[in-house]
């Protein structure tokens, strides 16, 4: 860490306590893009009277915060309440800071293993191999983009719990790179217990850990599943019943709340028929967790900050209660690949998709909410079209993955008799 | 090939950069398209005839009930009222009113209200309404009917519109004998025209909270009863009870509707009872014109779109619809066109009457709100109507040419910057990336905030206390911080320099904010997204930074940005306004008076946005004025790049 980089968190940090000092938390507190009932400040506030009340919050269908973390946080709301939106600034910063460090990591191992694999590179390639300047611009970019994306900070100032499972990820990304293979388990376990989605990226980690051995994956898979047992376990020791399982977990699985949010889910289960509840909710879930976790797996099993990259997104994108602070984050992790932007043909595109469905959001959901007279259909459509520019946006990263790979080896033009060659999908 | 999985390794388009040639050919296309879409909606392929899809209205389904002594009645009250006045030039009857509410048997209350009027040292105005609640015999009030009357003074400059108090009352007089509501009637005469209204609406729905006095300038007050939540709401401005015609009225605050068919209800009993009525009626309209003329069929869309446009509501209906409350206002004119036809004057209110009761039955049937029907929609005629899906499209057309420029000219900015830089690439690493990637960003977000900033002002600065007491009236005040800010903003160009490639990108951060403002605008207050967009469109899509440009077409550009900077809009707009409504002045009269009159307009519009929450005022100086600030500062681009070759070098 340089100095620049100080300077930057200082000025993030700045900004974050800016915006919590204006009436912006509350709005954005209300707001259902970035405030779901998995990770609103209200619910968690729910909690903690609840808590205090000597109830036990998870009877209730209010309360979707881990015990442990709802104890914790707890106890600093009712004592420090003032200070809250220091610490989960502070936490945001901190996010910003492992995915720094990450990225000089994941850079100085790039470079390393560009060295002894150069001799196979085609002639013409040096714009896509990773230069030591990268070493300085990519963490650069990974920290502007997580300090300085709205969406980030907005979703900071509202106090969701989004930025606790941000730190997670990114010190489970930070940890996995840094091959502390206990810990990163652990901090996978953590953030699976309290949000499930994350149990796709063991993926990566059995890439990076075991891909030479199947009894070592297994090993990984039972550490995992110890630690997830020991989590929960500590989570029953704190309420000392299992309601909570329901009421996170389970509340995630079933999808119990139909509260409108930027992501599939919730049109569809207010619009069927409930005999086919079942059905759609099993193939919904699939799709958010393991439908695309072979084949992701297989095709980029080089690559495993790459497929945590994907499924990350994937899953911001198909979970049962998305909110723009998962986009967030996985925005942040794009300049991770800046050497396959290149090939990547819908940047703009993207950017527009999301600038204008993000802006018609707000007024639409003015349009429904306030005003009476718009409807759910519309709201829906903005969403949609929201989903589909983050697909279009993930799927050409994959493709310009695939294309970099390709063109690292064969040279960017290839000629046949003088001409340049097109290149075919088969 | 797919659009997601092109497997081509380049990812130049060919096609882009073909169309990139063709940039402004393609947007004017475009542009075309959008305005063509909406001359055609007049067109009777294009727009659809009205229905009724609440089945639960089922209007006419019952006789009408009302007689001949509710009209005698009626006169009766009117001859009362007119002795009345007489002792209260200036003032509402209120002591008359209370007593007739009470005479006929209503919960009968008054609420009172205080407007704390910003400018001029802060004076305050004092108001009353007086409303009669109808409990409804069969149900614990829930729901509620209103029925509005305004009421004006002697002295008031509008027409005179005594007649519907008289009428109103005659009506509540009537409806408690029957036994069949099921909703609450609320009769509610209000003064002060649209204030009345808006402060009993505000004290209806907010009135239990505490009032945040520091900040409001209507002092709203608490009413004293209520009755459940207002399903719909029915306003009568009646001139006289021999009437012509009736002008059904429809656009409420910030261009609001109410549901299609509420209007279609309206329609559908007032031709029951052989009223004359439609949408904007005037004497000479035909009720039905079988062969739907197309001139007048467009006529028609643009003049509700410019009543629209404004956001300004033009009767008391409107204010309802900021509370999802679907009303709208009959507005019955009086007969002065073939007075030798003279109705009986004994009966002469029956056939109003008649409608007024069902109207109100088929409200009383609603078992929920209106919902089944539009709530956009464009009036062609009066029984035809353009919904949201079909008139959508032209303004999105016209966003989409922003849009495409927008991405034309990112995909093309390689070649752009390539001709511009004189000395070959050094690096072959730079690609087409790094060259994006080392935009000014930073100095073009600092730019944009900073335009921003001197439109948010407008909306600050007129209201700050330390402005507020200057010894200056209202009009002035607000114009001089207005002429202020857009002087400032004419003048921010000249004096900031921008870095090399920050003008390419502001190009591009101004075309998209644009087409996403047209959008949501439009979303909000269609017909004021379309006219900003047709006038203004062509405009943004000239705009060139390219310092190969035309000369004389780039100062042709400056002066079409001058023209459309938003407070010479509202000039030449006032302009034509009073050329048409005073012709007999001089020109240089004519130039003083709309000078004076645009200066009330936007005093207007902002009182309007601090009392009755239109936007309009907002929108022009948060969102207008700021994009005319980039917009300005990029057609004087050339200027500016000739300017600074040196700072250019040195970056290079």
């Amino acid at each position: 860490m340089d100095g620049k980089c100080y300077k930057l968190l200082l000025i993030g940090g700045a900004v974050r306590l800016y915006f919590s000092s204006t009436s912006l938390p509350s709005l954005i507190g209300h707001r259902v893009e970035f405030a779901t009932p998995l990770n609103s400040f209200k619910r968690i506030q729910e909690g903690v009277f609840l808590l205090q009340q000597g109830v036990d919050p998870y009877r209730g269908d209010l309360v979707h915060e881990t015990p442990l973390l709802l104890k914790a946080i707890s106890s600093i709301l009712i004592h420090y309440a003032e200070w809250l939106p220091f610490l989960y600034i502070l936490l945001d910063l901190c996010t910003a800071a492992l995915l720094y460090s990450m990225s000089r990591t994941f850079v100085a191992q790039k470079l390393q293993q560009q060295r002894q694999e150069r001799k196979d590179y085609a002639k013409d390639t040096e714009e896509l191999q990773y230069s030591a300047n990268d070493k300085y611009i990519i963490p650069e970019l990974v920290l502007v983009a997580y300090l300085f994306n709205p969406l980030t900070i907005l979703s900071c100032v509202a106090l969701t719990s989004t930025v606790l499972s941000n730190l997670l990820l990114a010190m489970f990304l930070y940890t996995m790179i840094r091959r502390q293979l206990f810990i990163s388990v652990a901090l996978l376990a953590f953030e699976t217990v309290r949000s499930l989605y994350p149990v796709v990226l063991i993926a990566p980690l059995l890439l990076l850990f075991a891909r030479r051995s199947v009894s070592l994956g297994i090993g990984i898979c039972l550490l995992f599943a110890t630690c997830c047992l020991a989590v929960a376990g500590a989570n029953y020791f704190v309420m000392n019943s299992w309601n909570f399982l329901d009421g996170t977990l389970g509340f995630i699985f079933y999808f119990r709340d139909l509260q409108p949010n930027i992501g599939l889910f919730w049109y569809f289960f207010t619009e069927m028929f409930e005999h086919f509840r079942t059905m759609f909710l099993i193939t919904f879930q699939l799709n958010a967790t393991v439908l695309y976790l072979v084949p992701l797996s297989i095709k980029l099993r080089k690559e495993p900050l790459l497929l945590a990259t994907v499924l990350v997104s994937l899953t911001a994108v198909f979970r049962a209660y998305p909110s723009l602070g998962d986009v967030g984050f996985y925005l942040a992790l794009l300049p991770l690949w800046r050497r396959c932007w290149k090939f990547m043909a819908h940047g703009f595109v993207v950017f527009t998709f999301f600038l204008i469905t993000l802006s018609m959001m707000g007024a639409l959901w003015h349009l429904w909410i306030y005003a009476g007279s718009a409807n759910a259909n519309f709201y829906f459509g903005a969403t949609l079209a929201f989903c589909t520019g983050q697909i279009f946006l993930i799927t050409d990263l994959l493709f310009a993955h695939v294309k970099r790979e390709f063109c690292l080896y064969n040279g960017q033009k290839i000629m046949i008799d003088g001409e340049e060659a097109r290149i075919l999908l088969e | 090939m797919g659009l997601l999985s092109d497997p081509s390794l380049s990812t130049h388009n060919k096609l882009v950069d073909n169309l990139a040639k063709h940039m402004r050919k393609v947007c004017y296309a475009f542009y075309t398209a959008g305005v063509i879409w909406f001359m055609c909606l007049a067109l009777p392929e294009f727009n659809h005839g009205t229905y009724l899809s609440e089945n639960a209205l089922s209007p006419g389904l019952v006789y009408p009930e009302i007689r001949i002594d509710a009209n005698r009645l009626a006169v009766q009250l009117l001859e009362e009222l007119q002795r009345e006045r007489k002792d209260h030039q200036s003032t509402t009857p209120h002591a008359w009113i209370l007593a007739k509410f009470k005479e006929f048997g209503l919960e009968t209350h008054t609420h009172n209200y205080t407007l704390r009027y910003p400018f001029g040292g802060g004076k305050e105005f004092h108001g009353k309404n007086v409303y009669g609640i109808l409990r409804a015999p069969r149900i614990g009030s829930t729901e509620g009917i209103v029925f509005s009357a305004p009421y004006r003074a002697p002295s008031s400059v509008h027409v005179d519109i005594t007649s519907s108090v008289p009428l109103l009352l005659a009506f509540a007089d009537f409806a408690r004998r029957k036994n069949y509501w099921a909703k609450d009637l609320i009769f509610l005469v209000t003064e002060q025209e649209q204030l009345g209204m808006q402060a009993w609406l505000e004290a209806y729905h907010e009135g239990d909270r505490d009032p945040d006095s520091t900040n409001s300038y209507l002092l709203a007050g608490n009413l004293p009863a209520r009755a459940g939540s207002l399903q719909a709401a029915l306003n009568i401005e009646v001139q006289d009870f021999e009437i012509d015609y009736i002008d059904v009225k429809i656009e409420g605050l910030n261009g609001k509707l109410p549901n299609l068919d509420m209007f279609n209800l309206v329609q559908r009993i007032m031709a029951r009872e052989g009223v004359t009525s439609g949408y904007k009626q005037t004497p000479r309209k035909k009720r039905r014109s079988s062969l739907s003329n197309y001139e007048q069929n467009l006529r028609q869309i643009l003049a509700m779109l410019s009543t629209q446009s404004s956001g300004v509501p033009n009767g008391n209906h409107g204010l309802f619809h900021r509370y999802r409350i679907d009303a709208l206002t009959i507005s019955a004119a009086k007969r002065v066109t073939n007075s030798n036809v003279k109705a009986n004057p004994s009966s002469a209110a029956v056939p109003l009457l008649k409608a007024i009761e069902g109207i109100a039955r088929s409200l009383n049937n609603l078992l929920e709100r209106f919902h089944q029907s539009f709530f956009f929609y464009v009036i062609v005629h009066n029984d035809r109507y353009i919904s949201i899906g079909d008139y959508m499209p032209a303004l999105v057309a016209l966003a989409a040419c922003s849009v495409i420029k927008a991405y034309l000219t990112w995909s093309t900015l390689e070649a752009t910057q390539k001709s511009d830089d004189a000395n070959p690439k050094t690096e072959t690493a730079s690609g087409l990336e790094s060259i994006k990637l080392s935009l000014p960003y930073g100095s073009v977000l600092i730019y944009l905030a900073a335009a921003l900033f001197i439109g948010y002002m407008g909306n600050v600065l007129p209201l700050h206390q330390y402005i507020l007491e200057l010894p200056v009236s209202a009009a002035p005040l607000t114009a001089s911080i207005l002429i202020a800010l857009n002087v400032l903003g004419f003048g921010l160009p000249f004096v900031v320099v921008l870095p090399p490639g920050a003008l390419e990108l502001l190009h591009i951060s101004l075309l998209l904010i644009y087409g996403c403002a047209l959008i949501v605008i439009g979303l909000l207050n269609f017909s004021l997204g379309f006219f900003v967009a047709v006038l203004t469109t062509p405009m943004v899509i000239a705009l060139n930074t390219k310092s190969s440009a035309n000369s004389t077409l780039r100062s042709l550009t400056r002066v079409w940005t001058l023209l459309l900077n938003p407070l010479v809009v509202i000039y030449i707009i006032v302009l034509i306004m009073s050329f048409y409504q005073f012709p007999e002045l001089t020109l240089q009269q004519l130039l003083l008076r709309a000078a004076t009159a645009a200066m009330d307009a936007s005093t207007f519009a902002l009182i309007d946005s601090v009392i009755y929450g239109n936007w309009l005022y907002f929108a022009i100086c948060t969102v207008f004025l700021p994009l005319w600030i980039i917009c300005w500062t990029l057609a004087l681009a050339k200027r500016r790049d000739s300017a600074i070759p040196q700072a250019k070098l040195k970056i290079n």
